[in-house]
């Protein structure tokens, strides 16, 4: 161990010579020797009686004395080794020192607390015996100093000047330099505070404090809580709180101060407050100081501290740590325990405070929780698009399927009529028209069969002039497909049997009657980027504006609807003009040339 | 036989006339028509035995020809280019009737069908049941037309139980216990009666589900009928069937 010394060097031990030790230790053990004769008498008197009760030799019996007095010897001489170790020397704040037992534990010297500069505080709970040194430099001008001591408040010494006559030469720690020191008083501190000023009349101000604290510290106790509302009459205290109480507290956004009030102690400065987050188990506020002023009990002003409520950020349970604060103490977290107060405070706030870090926190959660969100709302959106897409795709494949299967729809009516024709021109021995005719019909079912989606002009003039030929086998009209030398047949395309259901529905509905006298004209027209295909004849015409116009219009419309769900941007446009001298369909296919 | 030939294309006519000429000499053409009117006139004029009648006219049916005439004394034999609008009827009322381009063969068995129903039964009543069919939407039909040697009948489909193939003839069992035999083939009865829920349950039954009794399971599947029957379902036939009657 190292003591600790003021105004010359840190540390130094203390060297007497042995007599002195001797004597010294003599010293100590008579008063031990005294108390404990009592423990002597009754000893020998129970060994006595014990060894006549026993009936042991007299020999025996001096033997057992012997052992028993070496022990009793033995243990005075501990006792004795119990006093004042003046081998060590501890620093004591200012220009003192000081000697204790030498087997004292839980010794804590020379602690400064913040605001008291002048003051130190020696924790000496164990400690019988203290002797108190002072040392001068050379240079001072020692008749000048005057000091007091206190014993638990009460004055021993008021004011006394140094008697320079007591005042002796020493080393301080083996230090090149020579101190004038001298004993102030050996004391015994067991259950007791002493109190020692020591000032300088030039500088009367300033007053160098040590106390000598020889009986535990108390655990500090929260007098009350305050919300700093001014009340008329000041401010109320709460009831003593328990420390296993649960302190429930409401912050409200009135408040913006929260006061926790310790009791009046002569040592309130050797208390330090934190306050823990029970959550987060971390250690929010955190003050060494205590304010005085404002908060009076029993005509004392009171230790408080002001806690800003921002400090609490949450509503939730807060833990009111009070403890002593010593620089230098070797104490175990459990003995450290016995000092401290815990109060729990369950802090319930209107508002809740974020520090920035956890705005940013916060924000930077909200912003995830967003993004994802959106993110989440983005794929769904896509996968819905997706699927509308394929839906799409779909619809376009059904609207496919569906102009196929009005496609193929050659009408079974026409076609089996048709063979009925060429049966008719076999039995009337026409073989040759038979062969041609049966021909045509084959090339125009082939034509039919053969599914493309798109044929030329020119075979559409091939399939149209088959049919028509068929048909005017059955009804002997008259029929012209024209088309202009420009247009290039076998170059433009459109969708197959484009025209066919309009042609058959001029024949059946159109000239079907007529006969001879019947006439369908078809004309494939360029009109600026426009194909104009148009089918006209000379029948009776009919209402176009009554429904059920005869299957033959409707499919021609479904045929519509469903050309512009393939090619989009409603490239087929169908007109139809009809009265009672014909009627004349014209399909544009736009932009298609 | 003295008939007339209805037909709106010039060439049907022309064709069909040449066949008789040439295979049916039994018939006498005695009119053409290529519309409703004419056709009313020229049966009303000629008073025919038998009539040839195309089904599809133009924008017109040949049953409006039959709805026109006051009396119907005479044969029908409807020709068609296309199984289509009306035939189901047609075939209800158990009436003959040639798909064009006609067959040689199917025109003298119709020819010859007719000659004997002439000579053995007052003509029209067919023709009467097939316009009160007409009149009825298509899947309600409650009647069926059975033509047997010298007489036709026409029986409530409530009352057949079931139908047995014997070679092309066809047996109807009744559930007044009697038994029918009708010279056309199972396979014509059951696309006819399929619609109206009877089972085919195999290649020669056909069976009427109001009288199915219970499904035994000895032999791979036995429909057992009210009548105490037990008709066996043919593997192929056996989903559908238990479909079928799970739907009942």
């Amino acid at each position: 161990m190292t003591a600790r010394g003021d105004q010359s060097k840190a540390g130094y031990s203390h060297r007497c010579n042995l007599t002195q030790l001797a004597i010294q230790i003599l010293r100590q053990s008579i008063p031990l020797l005294f108390r404990l004769l009592p423990f002597l008498f009754y000893g020998f008197s129970f060994a006595i009686i014990a060894a006549s009760l026993m009936h042991i030799k007299l020999n025996t019996m001096k033997k057992i004395l012997f052992t028993l007095l070496c022990f009793i010897i033995a243990l005075s001489t501990v006792q004795a080794q119990k006093g004042i170790n003046f081998n060590y020397t501890y620093a004591a704040g200012g220009k003192l020192l000081m000697n204790i037992d030498s087997l004292a534990k839980n010794v804590s010297y020379d602690n400064i607390f913040p605001n008291q500069p002048r003051t130190s505080f020696n924790y000496l709970p164990e400690v019988h015996h203290l002797s108190i040194q002072i040392n001068f430099r050379k240079n001072i001008n020692i008749q000048h100093y005057r000091y007091t001591i206190l014993i638990d408040d009460k004055p021993m010494v008021v004011n006394q000047p140094i008697n320079e006559a007591q005042l002796k030469d020493s080393h301080a720690g083996g230090d090149e330099e020579i101190f004038r020191s001298m004993i102030l008083g050996t004391f015994n501190i067991k259950g007791k505070v002493i109190t020692t000023l020591l000032y300088s009349i030039d500088k009367p101000q300033d007053i160098d404090k040590a106390v000598f604290y020889g009986k535990p510290i108390p655990k500090a106790q929260i007098k009350g809580f305050a919300k700093p509302t001014p009340v008329v009459n000041g401010y109320s205290f709460g009831s003593l709180i328990d420390s296993k109480e649960k302190i429930k507290l409401n912050l409200t956004k009135k408040d913006d101060e929260l006061t926790i009030i310790k009791d009046k102690s002569a040592i309130d400065y050797v208390y330090y407050t934190k306050i823990k987050d029970k959550q987060t188990n971390k250690i929010i506020f955190e003050s060494t100081a205590w304010q005085y002023g404002g908060y009076i009990d029993n005509h004392e002003f009171m230790p408080h501290i002001k806690l800003n409520k921002t400090v609490f950020k949450k509503s939730g349970d807060y833990e009111i740590i009070i403890q002593p604060l010593f620089s230098q103490w070797n104490i175990t977290p459990k003995e450290m325990e016995k000092y401290t107060a815990r109060y729990t405070l369950a802090i319930t706030l209107d508002q809740e405070n974020y520090s920035k870090s956890e705005l940013w926190i916060y924000v930077l959660r909200a912003v995830l929780a967003i993004g994802l969100a959106f993110i989440v709302i983005l794929y769904f959106i896509k996968k819905r698009n997706q699927k509308k897409l394929a839906e799409n795709e779909q619809q376009k494949n059904t609207a496919k399927l569906r102009l196929n299967a009005i496609r193929s729809q050659l009408n079974p009516h026409f076609m089996f009529n048709a063979l009925s024709g060429i049966q008719n021109l076999m039995n009337k021995n026409e073989i040759d028209n038979a062969n041609k005719y049966l021909s045509k019909f084959a090339r125009l079912t082939r034509n039919v069969l053969h599914d493309r989606e798109l044929i030329s002009l020119a075979q559409e003039e091939t399939l149209l002039d088959d049919y028509l030929q068929m048909e005017q086998l059955r009804f002997g009209f008259q029929y012209e497909i024209n088309h202009p030398e420009n247009l290039d047949l076998d170059i433009t395309e459109i969708p197959a049997m484009l025209l066919q259901p309009f042609v058959e529905n001029a024949v059946k509905h159109g000239i079907s009657k007529k006969g001879a006298e019947g006439k369908i004209s078809i004309a494939f027209m360029q009109q600026g980027k426009d194909l104009l295909l148009t089918v006209s004849d000379n029948g009776n015409g009919f209402d176009i504006t009554k429904k059920n116009n005869g299957l033959g219009l409707q499919l021609s419309n479904n045929r519509i609807t469903l050309l512009n769900d393939i090619y989009k941007e409603n490239r087929f446009t169908l007109a139809v003009q009809s009265n009672p001298g014909g009627t004349k369909i014209s399909l544009t296919l736009t932009d298609w040339l | 036989m003295k008939a007339v030939l209805i037909d709106d294309e010039i060439s049907n006519l022309e064709n069909l006339q040449a066949l008789l000429n040439k295979h049916c000499q039994q018939v006498t053409v005695a009119a053409t028509a290529q519309n409703v009117n004419d056709a009313v006139a020229a049966i009303e004029k000629h008073a025919p035995d038998l009539v040839f009648l195309d089904i599809q006219m133009g924008e017109q049916t040949g049953f409006e020809v039959l709805k026109l005439l006051p009396r119907r004394n005479f044969e029908v034999i409807f020709v068609t280019a296309y199984d289509q609008y009306g035939i189901q009827a047609v075939k209800f009322a158990a009436l003959d009737y040639l798909l064009k381009p006609v067959d040689i063969e199917e025109l003298k068995d119709a020819v010859n069908k007719a000659e004997r129903k002439l000579a053995a039964q007052a003509p029209g009543s067919q023709l009467d049941f097939l316009l009160q069919q007409l009149k009825k939407p298509e899947a309600s039909v409650s009647k069926i037309a059975l033509q047997m040697q010298n007489e036709i009948r026409y029986i409530g489909l409530t009352e057949i139980i079931r139908c047995e193939a014997d070679n092309t003839y066809t047996h109807f069992f009744l559930a007044d216990g009697e038994k029918i035999l009708v010279s056309k083939s199972l396979k014509e009865y059951a696309d006819l009666l399929r619609p109206n829920g009877f089972l085919r349950t195999h290649q020669s039954h056909l069976v009427n589900p109001k009288y199915v009794k219970s499904w035994l399971k000895e032999d791979g599947g036995i429909l057992l009928l009210s009548s105490g029957e037990k008709i066996p379902i043919s593997k192929p036939n056996k989903e559908t069937v238990k479909k079928a009657l799970q739907q009942l």
